[in-house]
């Protein structure tokens, strides 16, 4: 697998967060990319390469943006992939990079959330979806879950407060970030245990709030961004898989776990190494399976793994093993936009690795991984993805 | 008052959960719409691929073991084991909703013997009663397929030697479970 030298990754924006809003997905991407140029010094005109992923662009596309914002893209894609979005066209990107088929490409994932949007999201989600999961109780994407984690917790023994662990964890961090919907509630654990049923084992606080927003970064070559003098960061390394293990009756673990390897070796570094951790977290239990799969611990060890790691951004929890994880309060705390949620991770971690985070900077952050999943088409998420990202320095 | 105003008004009345009857969800694929038809005659009927005859599902286009675009719907034994089972306390559809506001909506992951996975609305009644609350894993079970009041073929699970032989028997499955009555608003405007 050829590295990622000479292209890097700058201009992280989060926009507009909102539980409702009668704006359309055009308009979320339009404002991030505006925000991201703004960031960057540059115009829109010295974009030559644009990926889009959203969800809600109806009749609209990738290629009619173009027109809609007026840009002259030599490169484009539409990668509407939910969680691994982000991470998907950060690896199309870099190579095109590479490759001397664009320079600067804008990648913005978007999404609009008017109005009971999501019930049609959600039923027209995909053919399978349509005629085999969406008419058994309708409950999208939280039937399919609210199985995966019962049955992970029949296997592995995990409990309600081992998920509890994670959701609590991004909550302290969310609380600091302040641009996290959820941003001003803090989450005991006997909120948590108490809330709502939503189905089976999952509660309130356990499944993601769907709301509107933009999230979006650069990705430049490194002479590029040398001369902008913009805080940038490394790709140590890259991997995505989808579809993997289709033996499995129910999912039990992602693609990750053939290419994590790969991923340390390539970027030379242990999962030890990892100063932060940014999974997709639309269910606590997905968390659960991305830190095992990527090894840092064993299948099945995860419920132990979160019960005595402390994965607040500051390392002020009363755990010896630190590793922060979700540094913005993940979706679970942020809001889940549609997919600019496969974005999150990747746009926190360039904050964080420059040094920009605010509130909720990680001190002394170097490496961060940053993983992705979605798609669940019926019984299962298909997408996996993972990167290893660096700061300048590393 | 202007167009606008008037649609908005109009969809305001017209939501779901203001109408007097809610149903199932109605739309389906080409060949979800297949699944129905080929159902009516049958407790259970399945596409086979006419080259390498595997089962398949959810309904599809091409075998999904050798790409065979050749797919034949064959009646086939619903005998099975679930995976995992669980209750819904909350749904995006209104019909769920209504019915979930009486009692939680029991479904299933199945495997079939034939290799498939399905999901399956769960009679609960037709279990005992130490298995009734709480449907283990491994459980054997039978599924079949009946009309829903959208008029489309689902997958309704009930313990295995329950009878079902005959159509009056499966019909009363369903009909037990609320599946052959749209759900109804009584609260008025």
């Amino acid at each position: 697998m050829k590295d990622y030298s000479g292209v890097v990754i700058a201009a992280p924006i989060s926009f507009g967060y909102a539980k409702q809003s009668p704006r359309g997905a055009n308009w979320f991407i339009g404002n991030t990319l505006r925000e991201m140029l703004r960031s960057a010094g540059l115009t829109k005109d010295d974009v030559d390469g644009l990926a889009i992923s959203s969800f809600s662009l109806g009749a609209d596309s990738a290629i009619t943006l173009t027109q809609h914002f007026q840009m002259s893209p030599r490169w484009i894609a539409q990668l509407p992939y939910g969680g691994a979005a982000g991470l998907i066209a950060l690896r199309r990107a870099a190579r095109a990079i590479q490759a001397g088929d664009a320079e600067v490409i804008a990648c913005v994932g978007g999404d609009g959330a008017a109005h009971r949007s999501f019930e049609g999201i959600a039923a027209n989600f995909s053919n399978f979806t349509i005629d085999a999961s969406f008419p058994y109780g309708a409950g999208g994407p939280n039937t399919a879950f609210s199985l995966i984690t019962q049955h992970y917790m029949e296997r592995f023994g995990a409990t309600r407060e081992d998920f509890a662990r994670i959701a609590l964890d991004q909550r302290y961090n969310a609380n600091h970030y302040p641009a996290a919907l959820l941003n001003h509630k803090p989450l005991s654990l006997e909120q948590y245990l108490s809330a709502r049923r939503i189905a089976g084992p999952l509660h309130m606080f356990d499944c993601v709030m769907p709301c509107a927003g933009g999230e979006g970064f650069l990705m430049l070559s490194e002479e590029r961004a040398r001369h902008l003098s913009i805080p940038c960061c490394r790709i140590l390394s890259a991997g995505e898989l989808h579809n993997a293990h289709r033996e499995d009756d129910v999912q039990l673990r992602g693609g990750w776990t053939e290419y994590a390897d790969a991923l340390y070796d390539a970027a030379g570094i242990g999962p030890k190494d990892i100063d932060i951790l940014q999974t997709y977290d639309d269910y606590p239990v997905i968390s659960m399976l991305q830190m095992e799969d990527l090894g840092f611990c064993a299948k099945g060890e995860g419920p132990a793994f979160v019960r005595d790691t402390d994965m607040r951004f500051d390392s002020s929890g009363p755990q010896e093993r630190k590793l922060p994880h979700n540094t913005s309060g993940g979706q679970l705390s942020v809001g889940q936009a549609g997919s600019a949620a496969g974005y999150l991770g990747i746009v926190e971690s360039i904050r964080q690795l420059t040094g920009q985070a605010g509130p909720n900077q990680v001190s002394g952050a170097h490496r961060a991984m940053v993983s992705g999943f979605g798609m669940i088409n019926y019984d299962r998420g298909l997408c996996s993805a993972a990167a290893i990202l660096g700061s300048a320095e590393t | 008052m202007s167009k606008w105003q008037t649609m908005r008004k109009r969809l305001k009345l017209n939501r779901p959960s203001r109408r007097r009857y809610a149903r199932p969800p109605r739309q389906r694929t080409p060949v979800g719409m297949d699944f129905t038809a080929a159902n009516l005659a049958v407790p259970l009927a399945l596409q086979c691929c006419t080259d390498c005859g595997a089962v398949q599902y959810p309904p599809r286009e091409v075998c999904a073991n050798c790409l065979c675009g050749s797919l034949k719907w064959r009646p086939a034994s619903g005998n099975g084991r679930v995976l995992a089972s669980v209750t819904l306390h909350h749904s995006l559809w209104e019909f769920f909703k209504r019915r979930i506001g009486a009692a939680p909506w029991p479904v299933a992951t199945i495997r079939l013997d034939c290799e498939v996975t399905v999901f399956a609305h769960v009679a609960a009644q037709t279990f005992d009663n130490t298995a009734r609350r709480d449907i283990a894993a491994g459980t054997a079970v039978t599924v079949f397929s009946h009309s829903d009041c959208s008029r489309n073929a689902v997958l309704i699970a009930v313990a295995a030697n329950t009878p079902i032989g005959t159509r009056a028997q499966r019909s009363a499955i369903a009909e037990q479970l609320g599946l052959t009555q749209p759900a109804e608003f009584t609260g008025g405007i």
